[in-house]
């Protein structure tokens, strides 16, 4: 149409769509290269499976004023001492067993997920478990039977049975204990870990 | 870096951020409306929205602490908001045909006596 | 042709295959709520059905219906309006009704297998049959597959039916979107161990399909419906969708960046995600004077009352679910307290709600006007259109109360757990049981009860309305020109 002004005409407008979608693309897909390299187990920000060979702290980073993991001395999973190889694989089926149970339709996972029953990203750390020494026993008993564990806190929700078995459930605790040193940003806000060992 | 919310200013910064988008869009239908019936009165309640949604952004900052670089956030929406709903007016009028049946500006408009008097 | 019964020589090919969608879509619709009053009570008698049909389950089943509800929503929309807005007959009606009677098996057995398997063990063969575990795309993998290929199916058909008759801006903005919106569904398809990377991908999917490529989508079906409904022209049309694709894509694409403060990724998405989620709602907002300016342009006389009020309970379900109740807590200062709390199901809520029941539902409305042969459906309808009136406030006082419910025990939540207990198991354990965030939630259930009478009088509504009725309906866009209509 003659009358329309350039900048209001369908065809500006048409490569103006193109344009901006490409360009804000591209942005995007350049920040997913460098930001899979910085997710990726091993890196700095998300540690590698054998962390869960570890002992894993939080400190206050001033300067980027959030709390921040830190990953300590020894401290073996079931009082073992797993290879890069078996510690993936054991995240693995842990991992594995979060989807095939459907922990997300009621717990979060770095905060996404369902709201029913509390956030997993720091589990392995939750003052709940009382000591660290009894923490893992507790754990895996509890997903195996967590009927008669139940730990409801005066709500009367109960986790249901999901026919956990004892080698899933040691999965399971082991992918808790490599999310717990994810660098989450301080996510949850504040969070206040169990008493442990104090840091070398 | 960010600082977040103090845990007493959560309610203000929420409630601060919901204010922002109703004053922005009452500043846009005031001001719409203003333009399309050629209501000065109109205007002014455009503008005094807009004194309110900056004034919801001023409250947003400093609850949120939106400093360094989240200055520039602050100032997007407060040049955003101001400018957006401008932009959108002008291709309104771009878009229709000055003098197709479409133009409220060449068309009597029912609600309004004096007919509109478009930019 | 006939006029006052449901007579499928009333519709073309592919409007045929439409209202076999919307009717799937109507089913998926009653399922969602029906799950969600299941998982609402068990937030105030945690003992209803323990172990038998747990709230992992229920919520599955509500937030999987919706989706999938939607997407046949979409798809029956698109069906609805391919042969008018290409000018020739669909390619392949018989391919279309094969594919929709596959599609809808599938979920048909999709859902007996949440239901009655409800979980398996801790291998891939259970992701690969009975469900995925991942919030919204929790879909078995044969089902993932089995959606791409549907989607592919659907996707040739529209597109061969365009190529075969003519293009337009919109048929060409709506089969890209097409194109985004299956291609998206591939990023969800993997497994890893790497819980970072999982979410990373995930929010490809989630994001990239509610904040962008359905809202393409949606505009692509409003601007044909304007045209139709509105006799509004196609120049001007068209160019507004452009206006639409280039500030929703240029905002929600890096809008993205507001999902990943928290799941492990660099801090620098907290200034990206709070730059674009500061921009985002800048569009929503300025449009209201594109409405105010269209409302100027044309009277409003139209032909299907209750669709026309769906659309405008889309604008503002649109502008108060993803814009008020998302800016409010999206800056990464505040969603530090917000993220993984009621906030986000309040924000949920509303959001789908708003911005894509209501357009769906404004759309069956058209439909089921034209399958009675093009029925009167303005005012004065028998009985007053006492039913669509009454579904229309039930639903939306339903969702606007659980929304409001649901915000006040997300305050109360973050404030609790995150502020003052520091996060932990048992700050979660005190917010959920304080008086404010249970009220919360027997607020929601009531709400919940007020949206199911809705749906149930909907669902009769869409099933009753233009009955033996012997009027045909105005013509807007012809009878409701502006230039007519002004003077």
């Amino acid at each position: 149409m003659s009358t329309t002004p350039w900048w209001a005409s369908e065809d500006l407008w048409r490569k103006w769509a193109i344009w901006i979608t490409a360009f804000m693309l591209v942005i995007l897909i350049f920040l997913t290269f460098d930001s899979v390299a910085k997710i990726t187990a091993g890196s700095d920000r998300v540690p590698g499976y054998d962390v869960i060979n570890k002992r894993i702290y939080y400190t206050f980073n001033a300067e980027r004023n959030m709390e921040e993991p830190v990953i300590g001395g020894d401290a073996p999973l079931f009082g073992k001492m797993y290879t890069p190889e078996e510690a993936e694989a054991l995240v693995t089926l842990g991992k594995l067993t979060t989807q095939a149970k459907n922990c997300m339709n009621c717990h979060t996972l770095l905060g996404n997920g369902a709201y029913y029953a509390p956030d997993l990203t720091k589990a392995w750390l939750d003052q709940g478990w009382g000591a660290e020494s009894v923490r893992e026993q507790l754990m895996v008993s509890f997903l195996m039977d967590p009927t008669a564990n139940a730990r409801t806190y005066g709500t009367g929700r109960r986790m249901p049975q999901l026919g956990i078995t004892e080698e899933e459930a040691r999965g399971v605790v082991a992918f808790l204990k490599w999310m717990s040193a994810i660098d989450t940003n301080g996510f949850p806000k504040g969070f206040k870990p169990i008493q442990q060992e104090a840091m070398p | 870096m960010i600082d977040p919310v103090a845990v007493n200013d959560i309610m203000a910064a929420a409630i601060a951020g919901a204010l922002i988008i109703m004053f922005g869009a009452t500043y846009a239908l005031l001001f719409a409306f203003s333009r399309l019936r050629g209501q000065r009165l109109l205007m002014i309640g455009a503008y005094l929205a807009y004194g309110l949604l900056a004034v919801s952004v001023a409250v947003l900052a400093r609850t949120l602490n939106l400093e360094g670089f989240w200055q520039s956030v602050t100032a997007v929406m407060l040049v955003g908001y101001f400018v957006a709903p401008r932009l959108i007016w002008n291709l309104c009028a771009g878009t229709h045909p000055p003098h197709g049946d479409d133009n409220p500006g060449t068309h009597p408009n029912p609600h309004s006596a004096s007919g509109g008097t478009m930019q | 042709m006939s006029i006052g019964t449901f007579d499928s020589s009333n519709l073309d090919a592919g409007q045929k295959v439409a209202v076999k969608y919307f009717s799937v879509a109507i089913v998926l619709f009653v399922a969602q709520i029906l799950f969600g009053l299941l998982a609402g009570i068990q937030f105030i008698a945690p003992d209803f059905l323990y172990n038998v049909l747990d709230f992992n389950v229920n919520r599955m089943v509500h937030i999987n219906a919706m989706i999938v509800w939607m997407l046949f929503g979409f798809i029956g929309s698109v069906y609805w309006l391919v042969e008018d807005e290409s000018g020739v007959p669909l390619v392949g009606a018989k391919l279309a009704n094969l594919n929709f009677w596959i599609f809808t098996t599938a979920v048909v057995v999709v859902v007996l297998v949440y239901l009655f398997v409800q979980v398996g063990p801790g291998t891939q063969s259970s992701i690969w049959l009975i469900n995925e575990g991942r919030e919204y795309i929790e879909a078995p993998r044969w089902a993932d597959i089995g959606i791409v290929v549907c989607m592919l199916i659907f996707f040739y058909n529209v597109a061969a039916t365009f190529m075969k008759g003519k293009w337009s801006g919109i048929s060409g903005v709506l089969v890209l979107d097409l194109v985004a919106l299956a291609g998206l569904y591939l990023a969800g398809m993997f497994f890893t161990a790497n819980i970072s990377m999982d979410q990373y991908w995930w929010w490809w999917v989630i994001h990239l399909w509610v904040e962008a490529t359905w809202e393409v989508l949606v505009g692509c079906i409003m601007a044909w419906g304007l045209m139709k409904t509105l006799g509004a022209r196609r120049k001007i049309v068209t160019t507004w969708l452009y206006i639409e694709v280039a500030l929703m894509f240029g905002s929600g694409i890096l809008g993205l960046g507001h999902h990943y403060f928290w799941i492990g990724t660099p801090e620098y998405w907290f200034t990206i995600g709070g730059f674009f989620s500061a921009l985002e709602p800048i569009p929503l907002v300025a449009m209201v004077v594109h409405a105010v300016y269209d409302s100027g342009v044309h009277r409003f006389r139209n032909g299907n009352h209750p669709a026309l009020a769906w659309l405008i309970a889309h604008a503002f379900g649109n502008f108060f679910g993803a814009g008020v109740w998302g800016f409010m807590h999206t800056l990464p200062q505040i969603n530090l307290y917000t993220h993984g709390t009621q906030w986000t199901a309040s924000h949920g809520h509303l959001a789908f709600f708003g911005a894509y029941a209501t357009i769906i539902i404004a759309v069956m409305y058209l439909a089921v006007q034209k399958w009675r042969g093009g029925v009167w459906m303005s005012g004065d309808m028998p009985g007053n259109g006492w039913k669509w009136k009454w579904s229309f406030a039930l639903l939306n006082i339903g969702v606007v109360g659980m929304t409001v419910a649901l915000l006040i025990a997300g305050y109360e939540q973050s404030f609790i757990e995150r502020a003052l207990e520091g996060s932990t198991w048992a700050g979660y354990f005190a917010g959920q049981t304080q008086p404010w965030f249970i009220q919360g939630m027997e607020w929601r259930m009531l709400f919940g009860w007020v949206t199911a009478a809705g749906i149930v009088l909907l669902v009769w509504d869409l099933a009753t309305i233009g009955r033996g009725e012997t009027r045909t309906a105005i013509n807007p866009a012809v009878s409701g020109e502006p230039a007519t209509a002004a003077a």
